[in-house]
């Protein structure tokens, strides 16, 4: 299959895409809402953080609530004790999550497969356990906590509009990112890690200290797309950690195609598409959700975005 | 050969380097040095423990006894990246590039290893990896192996040959002082293997360089010494003609039945001679 779009074509679209990615969510604010459209926003940041593991140096974690409950925790306490300034609160939860990663990278990064994907699960069973109950004193438990952030300047986080806006440039500032991650050097160094670990030691690079790097990087965003929330929500319940939300970014990640920035996103808005909306006709809608798993992963391995991309991209597209 | 410059000492020397795998010995006490701008060749049959020597000597696998010197510093306890930095560089007896990468690709962690200034800090993590003189390093190492038409194919649509000639490719762009090929021409065709051998000769002399190979006649004509392993020791060393000549080395061959590559070998010398 050859695509319409030549490659030169492919480029000058991709110089644009962060203007049409934003265009593409005030639509998509439009034609569902406002609120449910910042739901959305802040969840592809997260699918984004953890597809820099799984899509691109091929770690599978099925922990990784812990670091999104990390942040949004971070942010509800800094509310609660330091400061009620919404970026403040942000900031703790971006800093919370790179600490914690860097704490427990010691354990997770040396470990692949099962072992990588078991050992997140295992900590964020911890990290649950530590919410609800030996921390409950200042957590809440199961209660939660509810905050209450200040206004800066004329902004403030209760309208749902600014609200809306600080997501969306927080999504555009986090796909910036990404995109210059895995269009560089680090990027090839960490496919390069997903294919072949050992190999890439003998091109002399410290194997260790890139995926260590990654995972800072992944928990640290994870923790501030769980801070955005806070901010959207302004309570914090331990579902923010519970491990058994794991699948939702794991499903979205897979929807998109994994190992791709613009297939984080695509994954995002199509999973929170279907949670949202499949439940108003079908009750018991996850068995849908299994279905279109299993669908993805004989028909369409490559996600939503990589088949967008070999049906209609350039050949020989890397699908970032 | 030995055109380039001898130093003090030898640039690669391992002294009874053991390695074991459980009770079995894979190498027994390899004692070994290599000459600056020397090439050398290491034969044996199959399951001679001559990849593990490999392996040994990159830092795959740790020796239980012994020591591994390079350019004169003990690198016995380095791991394998600190070893490529000191340039000590392989490639793999099956051949072992990025697949899933396009071929440029492929050189781009090379390119950057031999030339830290093409990215550095946070040009590495965020700038673009086929931006300017990064592209050129990349594209002018691939030249170099005859590939540069191929840069912006996928790996693994390239063919066998092509990509044991990658591998060649990103293992001369690390810029190596050492480069130990595990079997360069295993699973080539004739035609493949007389490219092959064309590089190799082409970069001969300039680098200090250990062949291992399994049939011997590909490197009679290449190598200034041939040593010889069996049941994980080096029985053997010298110049080709002698070494094939040895008693010992005749009688491990046909003793054990596993003299085919020798024969052929000696067929080869005398078909030359």
């Amino acid at each position: 299959m050859t695509g319409f779009l030549n490659s030169t074509a492919a480029a000058r679209l991709r110089r644009f895409d962060l203007p049409i990615l934003a265009t593409l969510f005030l639509l998509l604010a439009w034609a569902i809402s406002i609120q449910r459209a910042t739901d959305f926003i802040i969840f592809c940041v997260f699918v984004l953080a953890y597809d820099l593991l799984y899509g691109h140096m091929g770690r599978l974690s099925f922990g990784h609530m812990l670091y999104l409950g990390t942040g949004a925790y971070a942010a509800a306490l800094t509310a609660e004790h330091v400061s009620a300034n919404p970026f403040v609160a942000l900031l703790a939860a971006l800093l919370a999550g790179g600490v914690v990663g860097l704490i427990l990278s010691p354990i997770t990064v040396r470990t692949t497969g099962a072992c990588f994907a078991l050992i997140n699960l295992a900590l964020n069973q911890v990290g649950y356990f530590l919410v609800l109950v030996a921390l409950a004193r200042w957590t809440g438990g199961e209660d939660g906590l509810a905050v209450t952030f200040s206004k800066v300047g004329p902004f403030d986080v209760g309208d749902k509009v600014m609200m809306f806006a600080l997501a969306l440039a927080c999504l555009v500032g986090v796909v910036w990112l990404m995109r210059r991650l895995t269009d560089s050097p680090f990027g090839i160094l960490l496919r390069s890690i997903k294919q072949n670990e050992s190999r890439v030691r003998f091109l002399g690079y410290d194997v260790v200290r890139a995926k260590t790097l990654a995972f800072v990087l992944s928990t640290s965003l994870s923790a501030f797309a769980g801070g955005l929330s806070i901010l959207n929500y302004a309570y914090v319940t331990p579902s923010f950690i519970d491990t058994g939300r794991n699948v939702e970014v794991i499903f979205a990640s897979l929807i998109g195609g994994a190992g791709s920035v613009y297939g984080a996103v695509a994954g995002g808005v199509a999973y929170m598409l279907i949670s949202n909306f499949l439940p108003n006709y079908v009750q018991r809608w996850e068995m849908f959700l299994g279905f279109a798993l299993l669908l993805l992963i004989f028909k369409f391995r490559a996600g939503i975005w990589g088949s967008l991309v070999a049906r209609f991209g350039p050949r020989r597209a890397e699908g970032t | 050969m030995g055109v380039a410059l001898r130093g003090a000492g030898p640039i690669l020397e391992t002294r009874g380097a053991t390695a074991r795998f459980g009770a079995f010995t894979a190498v027994d006490g390899a004692s070994y040095r290599l000459e600056e701008g020397e090439t050398a060749g290491i034969i044996g049959p199959n399951g001679a423990g001559k990849s593990t020597f490999f392996n040994l000597i990159t830092g795959l696998v740790l020796p239980a006894a012994g020591s591994i010197h390079l350019a004169g510093a003990d690198v016995t306890r380095l791991p394998p990246h600190r070893r490529v930095k000191s340039g000590l560089v392989r490639t793999f007896q099956l051949v072992s590039v990025f697949d899933a990468l396009p071929v440029l690709d492929n050189l781009t962690l090379a390119v950057i290893h031999a030339d830290p200034s093409l990215a550095s800090g946070p040009g590495f993590l965020l700038g673009s990896s086929r931006r300017g003189g990064l592209e050129e390093a990349g594209v002018a190492a691939l030249d170099r192996v005859g590939l540069s038409a191929k840069a912006n194919w996928l790996t693994s649509e390239l063919s066998y040959g092509d990509k044991r000639k990658l591998e060649i490719g990103i293992a001369l762009a690390l810029r190596p002082r050492v480069l130990l090929l595990d079997e360069p021409f295993a699973g080539l065709s004739d035609h493949e293997i007389a490219e092959v051998l064309r590089l190799v000769k082409a970069i001969q002399g300039s680098l200090s360089m250990v062949i291992i190979e399994h049939k011997i006649s590909h490197l009679l004509d290449m190598v200034s010494r041939l040593s010889v392993m069996h049941e994980g020791k080096i029985i053997a060393e010298g110049k080709p003609a002698t070494v094939l000549e040895d008693p010992t080395v005749r009688r491990v061959y046909w003793g054990g039945g596993q003299g085919r590559g020798l024969v052929e070998a000696r067929g080869t010398r005398k078909a030359e001679a």
